[in-house]
Parts: structure tokens; C-alpha cells; sequence
């Protein structure tokens, strides 16, 4: 957890790909985290965050099929490494322990949000 | 999807924004995710908001993580690619020594010639650069009219400079020193020794204002009386063994002029070489007025003055203000005063009518061409080589390409190969450059030295140019080769290559022609000047001058002359007659009285001289000693008749000045006085018995004897002077020594562009030779004769040698017409020059591929036809 940094966006990125499984690449991951935020995103944003996430080796990567909608280009399909699992149940169980953590009032606070 | 879909991209511009930033590796997932991206908003979005996202989608990829690095996507080893480049360059040039070979001489032999003129360019130009206020200092002139011209006269008064710092506030300071004749010759008598010197009159400000280091002595103080003198370094030495020895001694001066005691005020060291101004000793200018009070006057021309013009003087302006200053000092307008910048003066020296025509920065300029073109020859033949053995090269393109060289790295390893043989030429030609300097000072009269530290910048431009210069084109060309078609053997665009190939001979030969042509009639027009009948007779003629002689000695030694048994015939003038620098005006006749300002020659010579001369007196009589002649009796020559208006001129008189006579005795033939740049001029031979300079005739036969006679004689009366004559043939060849010079520098330059050229054609030669051997196995097989085979191999240079004659005449006869211009009395140009320069260039282009040719034609076709 010290050494790699896991961004709150790139945290997203990654859970989608686990997600979305053999269907996980760039286009996709975008459609599916929009739907999920509710928001726009640029393919900028998710492309520097999967190519940062597979620098650290949390991804790795294979070219896919091309279709035509992509003019003959292939797709690149992204998976998560087992590294990347262990780094996301570690940062859930975190994040358990934390809300477990918080006084009451937290907690009340959490439930008038939600 | 709707139907127009297939129609619409997205923005090209953005496209090409991506495909320059984004990484290679990512880029065709990235373009591909842009694009479904941009199919997928055209379902929902009109084309032009789909391709306004598209744009604004692509300008938010340019992020750190997605973009180029600046070093490029791979780190890639320099070093090892240069060691590597290093190694194969190398073991080329071990292949092919051949090509290798030529690629060096020729280079070499190239570099060599133009580093020398460079060299030389550089030197011309430094000349008189030297002095500290090189950029404000400025020579005063004056532009003198006459009645139909203007002349142009490098000196003015005595009093100009002074009156000037007067005058004009842009006037610093000036200084003025004794001209051409007024400048102090003679003898310097300390104890019992006599020493020959020369020097200067000046201004007591010369050490001052001009850069003439002083090893001892104060520049303001060391001219500041009449009695002090100032020496140099070598006749301080000379005379007393050493520099502190000298200073504060008194010494003898004997000159034409004076004859005085002065005291050393110091010691300069010799002016640099390359200075005009070569001088042993400097007196004050007031020594010079004091014997001849002209040398102050506003009439007299003795001064060369030079002005230091304060930092940023606009010098059009000034000229144009100084214009007039002579008009009321002279009480006339005929003079107008100009300034040209000192150091400019030596390159840009020549006048016509009030303009500037030029000087010997043209030769300057011709030789930098001259030089730039050999090293195009030279360049050429390496791209020749390098292009035509290009086949070698195919495999190692083809197979660098495949593994995946770019364009840019196969570019950077021939040019690194060009630069590297260039190098290697350097050091070549600079061994070349060190041996031949001594023999190339001695034919341009140079004195250049070797220095590394200055010469560096040169040497490594011209290096690197070349390099470039013929790197370049194999480069390109060799680098384009597509891959595939040269692994498969297939070699495309041959044709147009070769036409290129054949394009740069007939370049190489245009201008090897040219020179030949430049060459031949530099030689005819120095022999030309050196046959022509110049109308008198210069064979076994000697002249020396009698020094410090009053006007009775003068008589006397010339009576004793002629006593001299071995001398055929003597006589004395005033003046150089090679120089034919005296003249005068005032010569007029009722006829045409216009001639009243003509300039005439006129010299002034005693009895005998057009005898021993051998001038062709074709009406009236010579100079006699019978009849005691005066001044008031003259001859003119056949120019000075006709301009005069006069039909029978012997007995006539005209008018000389207001209401002055002169009586014509006689008329001579005309010939040339001074130097053919000079055209023969009217001439009015005026009479004066003691000049001092002798002309003697020595009978054939008892030359070596005869001048030891008047040597003898000579001593006699001149105890402090060396006797020393000269021929007056050896006089006047060096009349055109600088001719001669220019003549044989560019006999050696024409020869090294000749030798590059075909060094360069030998190489192709033998490459086509050698690539058509199977070719000519065949043919022999098949019955061909020897003769043909020649035929077929010298054809195509012979073509190429043809279309070059045929540029080259045009070219070099214009060239050639532009030089003559130079002579007033030029050689003619006839067809047998170019004739000659054609066919000597063709012969030498077939003894060149003959060898080769040679060879091939009579090889055994077994020997061609067994290998594969």
C-alpha cells in the first residue's frame, strides 16, 4: 500500500476493468464508468490512467479484435493482475475497518447523506 | 448509424495532432478508441459537434503519460551506433581501395589547392588591416580634370592633412608622409660604414595615429624635431649590433634631397608583410619641405595624406562636403578631394574617370571562384563514386532498412562516412598545404605562415562544406532505396540516376575546359607582352642610376661613360622609362588648342638615348650634341603629332603655356613607354643632359667585362654606392610580374582541376568496366572485334566530353574576353585556343578511361564469363 499509489480515479479504472472482464478496453471501460458516474469522461482521462496503472503493474494488456467501427484498428484489452486484487480488497478492507471505526455521530451523518 | 456516416471523418488536423504526439505503441489502440468514440457521438450529435468533441477529446489526450518523450520511445545507444558506423565505413574503404583511393587524392588534392588560394585570399585581405584605427583611418585623394579626363592621383598637398583637422570637426587628427618619389633613398654614413636604406617622410604624429610598434622610443616625442630619426630594428642592428646601441647616436644621412646629421630617436619594428607601406627609417616631413618649399604648397602633390575621421562619420556625407576644399586654396576647380577607407585602398585601388573600377580585389574574387570550383570537381567525384557503386551498397541499405533503419539514420551514416573521408583528406591535404607553402610564397611573393590557432575556423569549414557538399546527394539517394526491390535485386530509377551521374562530368569538364582556355591565354597575353615589338630596342641593355651626383659630376660621369670601350652606345634621362610616370601639360597648337590641359607623357632625356634605344626617328632630327640643344627644343612622337594638328612637324613650333615656344626638331615613331597596361599616349621628349639615370648599350660579345668597366668607373664616382644595373629586358618583365604571378598560379590550379577531373573519370571507367564485363565477355564471344569493344566503352565519355566542349567555348571565351579587358593591348583571341583547350581536354578524358578501356577490350572472355 505505501509504495503504490492508488488514485481514487485510477481505484475506478481498475475496478471496471475487473468488471468488465473480457470486454474491458478503452471505449468500454469510458461507456461503462459514464453510466456508473453519471458524468462525461475523455478518453484522455481513461487512457493516462490505464497507462499509468500498467506502468505500476496493476494491469497488463493484449491487443483484442478490430472492428470497423474502429476503422481497422485493434482494440486493447486490459486485466487486472493479481497484484491489483490483493491492492483492491486490501483498500476495501480499509475502508471496512475505517467506517467500522467511526463514532456514531459519523455514522448518523452517513445516514442522513445516504 | 445513420447513412451518411461512411462520409464523415473526423478532423484530419486533430489526426495529425495525435499520430505526432502520442506514443507510438499507443497509438493505434488511442486512434481506434477516438474513433469508435467519434462514431458513437455521430448517433446522437450532428458531424460538426461530433467532430468539435473529437477535437477537444484529442486535445486531452496530450497528457504526460500518453505522449512522446522528448528523447524519443526507445533509449537508443549513440556511441555503439557510431562505433558501429565507424567500423563499416572502415572496412569499406578496405574493400574498395580503388574508389577509396580516388575519393582521397582527388579530395586531397582538392582541398589542398583551394586551402593555398584560401590562404592566399585570406592574406590579400589582411593587408594594411593591421593599425589600430584601422576602421577610422582613411586615405585623402584627389580626382584631377583634365580637358577630356579625369585622372585619379593617390597623393595631394603637403598641407591637406593639417588644414583639414582645421577645417572639419569629423577630422580627428591626420597624418601625411613624403609620396613615391619624395620619400628619402640613400646612404646612412656612421664611422667608417656606408649603408644602403630607404624610408619615409612623415608627419611627426606617424607613430601615433598608425601601428608601427616601437621596440624603443616615445611615439609622441621620437619624430617630434627635424633632426631625429627613427629606424628599424634590422638597420639598427645592422649598423650597431644591437637595439640599445642605437638609440641617441648620430648618424650621416645622404639623399637625393638631403644631406644632414640626425640622431636616432628610436627603433621601430619592420612593418608586418602585409603592409604596403615597407620602410628602413622615418624623418620628419619638415626635412622634405625645407630642401623644396613645393612639398607645403597647395599646388604640389608630394604628400600621401591619411585621416582619422571620428567613429561613425557618414563618409558619403563628408565626401561629399570635403568635395570643394581645394577649389579657393588653388584658385581653381579641377581638383576635388575625396577619402577612401586606408585598408580598402590596397584590394580597391583602381580608378577610371572619378569611379572606382575595381583593383586587385578582382583577382581576389577570381581565385575564390577558382578555388570554390575546384573544390566542386573534387566534391563531385565523390558523389559519382559514391552513387554508382551504389549496387555495393544495396545489400547493406536493404538489409539496415529491414531490421529498421530509418531514412534519417542511414542519412547520418553516409554523411558520418562523407565527413570522415573528408577528414582524412584534411590531413592529407594539410601535409600537401605544409610541404607546398614555401614554393607557393615564392610564386605569390607571399610571406604566409602556417598557424594553426588562426587557420583552424578555415580549415574545419572548408572541411565540413565539402563534406556536406558531396555527402549529400549519395546520402539521399542511397538512402531512398526501397528495401524490398533491393534485397529482391531489383534496382529502380537507374536511368535518371545516371543521368545525374553524367550531368556532374559534364559540369567537371565544363570548368576544366574553361580553365584550359583561362590558362592558354594567360600565357599567350604574358608572352605576348613580352614579344611584342615595343618599338625600341631593349636586347643588351642595361640601366642604373647615379646617386648624389650634382649636375657637372652628372656630365662628367656621363662623358667618361662613353669613353668605355665595350659600350656601343650610352645616354642618360630623368626618370624610370619603364615607369613613364613624368608628364606635363601646356602643349598647344593654334590647330587644336583644346590640348591646352592635355596630359602629356613626358619624359626628359639627354643625348643619345633614343640611339642607344633604338627609337625610329621618322622626320626631322635627334638630340645633338653639336648643336648645343635646350630645353626649348623637344621631339613628340606620331600620337602627340597627330592629336597636335600637325602635318610636318620637324621645324614647327607650338605653344607651350601662355606665351611660351617649344620647337619640334623631330618626330619619333611611337612606342611604349611604361608598361603595356598603359596604351601608347602622345609624348613630348623634353631635353635635359644630366639625368641621372643611364641607359648604356654593351656590344655583343664582352658583356661581363664591359660592366665591370663601368662598374669601376661607377665607384669612382660614388664612393658610398653600390653599383647596381639591371637589364632592361629583366625590367621589364617585372613590370608584369603580377601577371606573371596570377599566370603561374593558375597554371598549377588549372592542372589540379584537371587531375581531379579525371581521377574522377578514371574511376567510372573503371566502374563501368567493370560492371559491364560479362557484357563485353558476350559480345567478344559473339565476334566482336577489339575495336569495337572500345568503341562501345569510350562512347559514352566522349559524348559526355562533347556536350562539355560545347558549354565550355562560350563560357570561357566570355571569361577570357572579361580578363582582357585589363590590357590596353591584349592578344588577340583566335579559334585555335579553344580548339586546342577541346581537344586537349577530350585526349586526356580517352587516355584516362584508355587504360581501363584497354584492359576490358582485351581480357579473355573466359575469365569475365566463369565467375557468378
Amino acid at each position: 500500500m505505501k509504495k503504490t499509489k492508488l488514485g481514487e480515479f485510477e481505484e475506478l479504472v481498475l475496478m471496471t476493468v475487473v468488471v468488465l472482464q473480457e470486454n474491458a478496453y478503452g471505449v468500454e471501460i469510458k461507456r461503462e464508468l459514464e453510466s456508473r458516474l453519471n458524468e462525461t469522461l475523455s478518453v484522455g482521462s481513461i487512457q493516462s490512467a490505464l497507462k499509468r496503472m500498467e506502468e505500476k503493474s496493476f494491469l497488463t494488456s493484449e491487443f483484442g479484435e478490430a472492428t470497423q467501427k474502429r476503422g481497422g484498428k485493434r482494440k486493447r484489452i486490459y486485466k487486472a493482475t493479481p497484484y491489483a486484487h490483493k491492492v483492491l480488497q486490501d483498500m476495501k478492507d480499509v475502508r471496512t475497518q475505517l467506517w467500522a471505526a467511526m463514532p456514531a455521530a459519523a455514522a448518523k451523518l452517513n445516514f442522513l447523506m445516504n | 448509424m445513420n447513412e451518411n456516416q461512411d462520409h464523415i471523418n473526423p478532423p484530419s488536423w486533430s489526426l495529425r495532432l495525435l499520430r505526432l504526439f502520442i506514443r507510438k505503441d499507443y497509438l493505434e489502440e488511442i486512434e481506434g478508441d477516438m474513433e469508435e468514440v467519434f462514431y458513437d457521438d455521430l448517433e446522437t450529435y450532428s458531424p460538426g459537434k461530433s467532430r468539435r468533441r473529437y477535437s477537444w477529446q484529442a486535445l486531452k489526450l496530450l497528457r504526460p503519460a500518453i505522449i512522446k518523450t522528448i528523447s524519443g520511445s526507445q533509449k537508443l545507444n549513440y556511441l555503439g551506433m557510431l562505433q558501429h558506423n565507424l567500423l563499416i565505413t572502415l572496412r569499406g574503404f578496405k574493400r574498395h581501395k580503388t574508389t577509396f583511393l580516388i575519393n582521397l587524392i582527388g579530395l586531397s588534392t582538392g582541398l589542398a589547392a583551394s586551402l593555398l588560394i584560401f590562404l592566399w585570399v585570406n592574406d590579400e585581405r589582411s593587408v594594411d588591416t593591421f593599425h589600430e584605427k584601422d576602421n577610422q583611418l582613411y586615405w585623402a585623394m584627389t580626382h584631377f580634370e583634365l580637358t577630356n579626363n579625369l585622372v585619379t592621383w593617390d597623393y595631394t598637398s603637403g598641407r591637406l592633412g593639417r588644414t583639414m583637422v582645421e577645417n572639419f570637426p569629423e577630422v580627428e587628427d591626420a597624418v601625411w608622409i613624403g609620396n613615391g618619389f619624395y620619400k628619402p633613398k640613400g646612404v646612412i654614413s656612421y664611422g667608417e660604414g656606408n649603408y644602403e636604406t630607404h624610408g619615409l617622410y612623415a608627419s611627426s604624429n606617424f607613430f601615433e595615429l598608425l601601428t608601427y610598434s616601437l621596440l624603443s622610443g616615445n611615439a609622441q616625442k621620437v619624430l617630434a624635431n627635424k633632426e631625429s630619426i627613427v629606424i628599424s630594428e634590422e638597420t639598427a642592428v645592422r649598423i650597431f649590433g644591437t637595439v640599445e646601441a642605437a638609440v641617441g647616436k648620430t648618424i650621416n644621412l645622404e639623399t637625393r634631397l638631403i644631406s644632414k646629421e640626425f640622431i636616432v630617436s628610436g627603433v621601430f619594428e619592420a612593418p608586418p608583410s602585409n603592409a604596403t607601406l615597407q620602410f628602413e627609417l622615418v624623418i620628419n616631413y619638415d626635412n622634405l619641405i625645407e630642401t623644396d618649399k613645393w612639398a607645403d604648397e597647395w599646388n604640389g602633390g608630394y604628400a600621401q595624406t591619411y585621416l582619422v575621421l571620428k567613429q561613425g562619420t557618414d563618409i558619403e556625407a563628408f565626401n561629399a562636403k570635403i568635395e570643394n576644399f581645394m577649389d579657393d586654396k588653388v584658385n581653381n576647380e579641377r581638383f576635388s578631394v575625396f577619402v577612401q577607407k586606408y585598408s580598402d585602398y590596397y584590394l580597391h585601388g583602381k580608378y577610371k574617370e572619378g569611379t572606382l573600377v575595381g583593383g586587385r580585389a578582382e583577382s581576389v574574387r577570381l581565385f575564390t571562384i577558382v578555388a570554390i570550383l575546384i573544390l566542386v570537381i573534387a566534391s563531385i567525384n565523390f558523389m559519382n563514386l559514391s552513387t554508382a557503386q551504389a549496387n555495393k551498397k544495396m545489400k547493406e541499405i536493404g538489409v539496415k532498412k529491414a531490421i529498421g533503419a530509418n531514412r534519417l539514420s542511414l542519412i547520418i551514416q553516409f554523411m558520418f562516412e562523407t565527413l570522415l573521408i573528408s577528414f582524412l583528406a584534411l590531413l592529407a591535404s594539410s601535409i600537401l598545404v605544409y610541404l607546398l607553402l614555401p614554393e607557393f610564397n615564392l610564386i605569390t611573393g607571399k610571406n604566409i605562415v602556417l598557424n594553426i590557432r588562426e587557420h583552424l575556423p578555415l580549415y574545419c569549414w572548408t572541411v565540413f562544406i565539402t563534406g556536406v557538399l558531396a555527402g549529400s546527394y549519395p546520402a539521399f539517394y542511397l538512402s531512398g532505396f526501397n528495401p524490398v526491390a533491393v534485397l529482391k535485386g531489383k534496382i529502380s530509377n537507374i536511368k535518371g540516376e545516371e543521368f545525374v551521374r553524367k550531368g556532374l562530368v559534364v559540369v567537371q569538364f565544363t570548368l576544366s575546359i574553361i580553365f584550359i582556355i583561362g590558362v592558354i591565354v594567360i600565357n599567350q597575353q604574358i608572352e605576348f607582352t613580352q614579344s611584342k615589338n615595343l618599338g625600341y630596342d631593349r636586347n643588351n641593355v642595361i640601366t642604373f642610376r647615379s646617386k648624389g651626383l650634382d649636375r657637372d659630376q652628372v656630365l662628367s660621369f656621363v662623358s667618361r661613360l662613353k669613353e668605355i670601350p665595350g659600350i656601343e652606345s650610352s645616354g642618360n634621362m630623368a626618370g624610370d622609362f619603364l615607369w613613364g610616370e613624368d608628364s606635363g601639360s601646356g602643349y598647344w597648337t593654334p590647330q587644336a588648342p583644346e590640348n591646352r590641359q592635355h596630359l602629356f607623357k613626358s619624359p626628359k632625356m639627354g643625348y643619345d638615348v633614343i640611339e642607344t634605344l633604338g627609337l625610329n626617328i621618322v622626320e626631322g632630327r635627334s638630340f645633338d650634341p653639336k648643336l648645343n640643344e635646350d630645353e626649348n627644343r623637344i621631339i613628340i612622337n606620331q600620337s602627340a603629332a597627330k592629336l597636335l594638328g600637325l602635318e610636318n612637324a620637324a621645324g614647327t613650333r607650338i605653344n607651350y603655356g601662355k606665351s611660351n615656344f617649344r620647337e619640334v626638331i623631330g618626330v619619333v615613331e611611337d612606342f611604349q613607354y611604361g608598361s603595356m597596361h598603359q596604351a601608347i599616349e602622345p609624348m613630348v621628349i623634353r631635353f635635359r643632359e644630366w639625368g641621372s639615370d643611364c641607359i648604356v648599350k654593351l656590344k655583343q660579345g664582352a658583356e661581363v667585362n664591359t660592366i665591370d668597366r663601368i662598374e669601376k668607373l661607377y665607384k669612382e664616382f660614388h664612393e658610398k654606392y653600390a653599383f647596381e644595373a639591371t637589364y632592361l629586358e629583366d625590367d621589364y618583365m617585372a613590370l608584369y610580374e603580377s601577371e606573371e604571378k596570377e599566370s603561374v598560379l593558375s597554371n598549377y590550379m588549372a592542372g589540379a582541376a584537371i587531375i581531379i577531373s579525371c581521377l574522377g573519370l578514371f574511376g567510372l571507367a573503371t566502374f563501368t568496366a567493370e560492371r559491364r564485363t560479362k557484357e563485353i565477355g558476350i559480345r567478344k564471344i559473339l565476334g566482336a572485334s577489339q575495336t569495337v569493344i572500345i568503341r562501345l566503352l569510350t562512347g559514352s565519355f566522349t559524348k559526355t566530353v562533347v556536350i562539355s566542349i560545347v558549354l565550355a567555348l562560350p563560357l570561357g571565351y566570355l571569361a577570357v574576353s572579361k580578363w582582357l579587358e585589363n590590357f590596353a593591348y591584349a592578344v588577340e583571341l583566335r579559334w585555335w585556343i579553344f580548339v586546342l583547350a577541346g581537344l586537349s581536354c577530350l585526349v586526356i578524358a580517352w587516355l584516362t578511361v584508355g587504360f581501363q578501356t584497354f584492359k576490358s577490350a582485351t581480357m579473355n572472355p573466359i575469365h569475365c564469363l566463369r565467375d557468378e
